[in-house]
């Protein structure tokens, strides 16, 4: 019963010997017949042999220094009876990689099941994450980092600089309720955008402020904005996309190029959605603000038809907006305006918007 | 005439199992934000050569994660640093720095791939074994370095028209430093013809909106193929490769099939298909005795203090 057949191979030359194995009890013993018909015998000490791990049922040990003796075995019950032979030496050490050895549909299972937690941790604890890393960000650095993206980008533009003095005196009369330093940069482009860097930098086209009929509307575009600054949102969402990128490029590593192009794509998708909760935050913010100041939430409504009037024609797209549905925003500001009970008719604001009218014919 | 002998390596590979090995890997390498990677790339190639079988033996890949690992460590510290200097470089606003930087950066790749090319082989070889005889890498670092930078100048100053001479210049290079135990190797591939044949393929697969691409991978993996040889001592084998366009063609479109359609998660299956392709594609012609191959190469952990830092696996197969 301590006899098994296995192949060895002595180290110094590639020929497969047909060999059996005996245990002994404190040695292995090989014998072989070479190629010349002699019986040759091998003696292995237990403390020298190595069990080679892998993730096959097929056994092997090596023996000695290099060049190393190697014997190959295929029986079963190896394993069983090394154990009951030899108990104070551990030939197979539990490893998780023993899961490799069970049956394909089990390990299908299990990965299964570990991919699902992955998906979990990449929807859910990727987003928190990023929001945890945002708030230990320094504001200073951030501020810092804002200037930078602002100047590199800002040269592409060509910036009003009339609009944007009297925009930037008419912030002066609104507290957001944010210890950002507010800057707004108005530019000439014919576009319906407004955009917030980190820091405190908006960038507003000048097309926005053409289509906005009162003071309220660019009040409750600035609010937005300011929310974003405030809570963070540009670094959140950067955070977000290389948390992503890294997760999906470590997932699909060693692939081709397109499953690359794929996760890039998908985790876009998914950056939008993260937006999308970004925005309402945002909006919320926005109009807690309006409510301290008094001002009228109306604004909303109006940018809101604004917004909904510029993009009706590409409403096919909406699905892939940064923004929530514009309908939606719109029916929560028109709720919210409803209950708005004191409202402040700021006549200082209002000579303020209308030096912005003025500049912008 | 006497029948031809000739041999093949067959792979046994699973896609289940291998999906298994993948997936415990990249999750152990985000758990452990990619320090894993090493023990990974082992587990990858353990399995991939146990699978592979030659004359009734299956080979065997003998490193370990905690050997390549100090390879790793130190190949991200020069990423690192080449990258800080870039940034450094850039943040600094000042053009001349900026350029410094740029050509620090550049340079420092050129000298690191020749460099991680070389240690990657001389580990690699020195960790595969075929019935417990050793394969081994015998280039020297400083010559291959020296092949590798003077090629690439001159590929940079000829518009990439020498690339295709530096190309066979490595895998010369490479072949004639190959050992299996007493077995040594060469490649007899010429820079000219592998020139053509690269502008043959390009061109026609522009004309022909990349059909003939297909034909011109199978001619490029047949050039690479058909030009190796293998000595056991005054014995020459030659390698055949039986590779066609239209068996590329099923390869690569399955291929792409699986991948696309599982969003990336049946990869593995893919590597098996793959691996089973190159495989069943290559022939080795001639007389070997497969019994009389004689362990020659050192044990690589003997080697000095200097080799260690080439213990790194990079992502050649």
């Amino acid at each position: 019963m301590y006899n098994y057949s296995v192949r060895y191979h002595d180290g110094r030359l590639s020929i497969a010997h047909d060999a059996t194995l005996t245990l002994m009890p404190d040695h292995w013993l090989i014998h072989y017949r070479d190629p010349s018909g002699e019986l040759t015998s091998v003696r292995w000490t237990l403390p020298g042999i190595v069990t080679d791990e892998n993730f096959s049922n097929l056994f092997i040990f090596r023996y000695g220094d290099f060049p190393q003796q190697t014997i190959e075995c295929k029986e079963e019950s190896l394993p069983a009876t090394l154990k009951k032979r030899y108990p104070e030496k551990v030939f197979f050490k539990r490893r998780i990689t023993n899961i490799f050895k069970l049956n394909n549909a089990t390990i299908v299972g299990v990965a299964l099941a570990v991919l699902m937690l992955m998906g979990l941790g990449y929807w859910f604890g990727l987003p928190w994450l990023a929001g945890a890393v945002a708030s230990r960000f320094p504001v200073s650095t951030e501020v810092e980092m804002g200037d930078t993206m602002y100047d590199n980008m800002i040269q592409a533009y060509d910036v009003d600089d009339q609009l944007t003095a009297a925009t930037n005196d008419f912030v002066k009369s609104i507290d957001f309720k944010t210890h950002y330093p507010i800057r707004i940069t108005v530019v000439k482009e014919k576009e319906v955008n407004a955009f917030a860097l980190p820091g405190g930098r908006i960038v507003v086209f000048d097309g926005i402020l053409r289509k906005m009929k009162t003071k309220e509307e660019l009040a409750a575009l600035l609010a937005h904005e300011v929310s974003h600054v405030h809570y963070r949102h540009s670094l959140r969402n950067i955070f977000r996309s290389l948390g992503g990128y890294l997760f999906l490029s470590v997932l699909v590593n060693d692939i081709n190029g397109i499953v690359t192009v794929l996760a890039d794509n998908s985790n876009m998708l998914a950056n939008l959605t993260y937006s999308r909760e970004l925005e309402s935050e945002a909006d919320q913010k926005a109009m807690a603000v309006f409510q301290a100041d008094g001002l009228d939430l109306q604004g909303f409504v109006d940018l809101f038809t604004t917004l909904k009037n510029e993009h009706e024609d590409v409403a096919n797209l909406k699905l892939l907006s940064t923004h929530p549905l514009t309908g939606d925003r719109l029916r929560a500001a028109e709720e919210m305006a409803k209950r708005q009970k004191a409202v402040r008719e700021d006549v200082a604001l209002e000579r303020k918007w209308e030096r912005i009218e003025e500049d912008l014919e | 005439m006497e029948q031809q002998e000739t041999r093949q390596v067959t792979f046994h590979g699973e896609g289940a199992k291998l999906f298994g090995i993948y997936i415990v890997n990249i999750l152990l390498t985000i758990v452990t934000f990619g320090l894993y990677y090493p023990w990974a790339r082992a587990a990858l190639l353990k399995y991939l050569y146990e699978e592979s079988e030659f004359e009734g033996s299956r080979f065997t890949f003998h490193g370990t994660g905690k050997e390549m690992f100090i390879g790793f460590i130190k190949a991200i510290g020069i990423f690192l640093g080449l990258y800080c200097i870039l940034f450094g470089g850039v943040a600094t606003r000042n053009v001349t720095i900026m350029m410094i930087a740029v050509a620090v950066f550049y340079i420092g790749f050129l000298l690191l791939i020749p460099i991680a090319i070389h240690g990657a082989l001389r580990y690699r070889t020195s960790r595969s074994s075929w019935r417990g005889i050793h394969f081994g890498y015998r280039g020297d670092r400083k010559e291959f370095l020296n092949m590798f930078v003077i090629g690439a100048i001159i590929t940079l100053i000829t518009f990439g028209i020498y690339g295709a001479w530096l190309v066979i210049e490595i895998r010369k290079y490479i072949f004639k430093n190959l050992r299996f135990g007493n077995i040594t190797f060469s490649y007899e591939g010429e820079g000219g013809a592998f020139f053509w044949l690269n502008v043959k393929g390009y061109f026609l697969s522009l004309l022909t909106l990349g059909i003939y691409s297909f034909w011109w991978v199978k001619d490029l993996f047949a050039y690479y193929v058909n030009n190796i040889r293998m000595y056991q001592g005054e014995t020459r084998l030659t390698f055949r490769s039986t590779a066609t366009a239209g068996g590329y063609f099923k390869l690569i479109l399955v291929n792409m099939l699986i991948i696309v359609l599982s969003l990336g998660l049946a990869t593995p299956w893919a590597i098996v298909r793959t691996m089973q392709f190159v495989f069943s594609n290559i022939h080795i012609d001639g007389p070997l005795d497969v019994n009389a191959i004689v362990q020659t190469e050192a044990d690589y952990t003997d080697a000095t203090g200097e080799d260690l830092a080439d213990m790194i696996d990079i992502g050649l197969v």
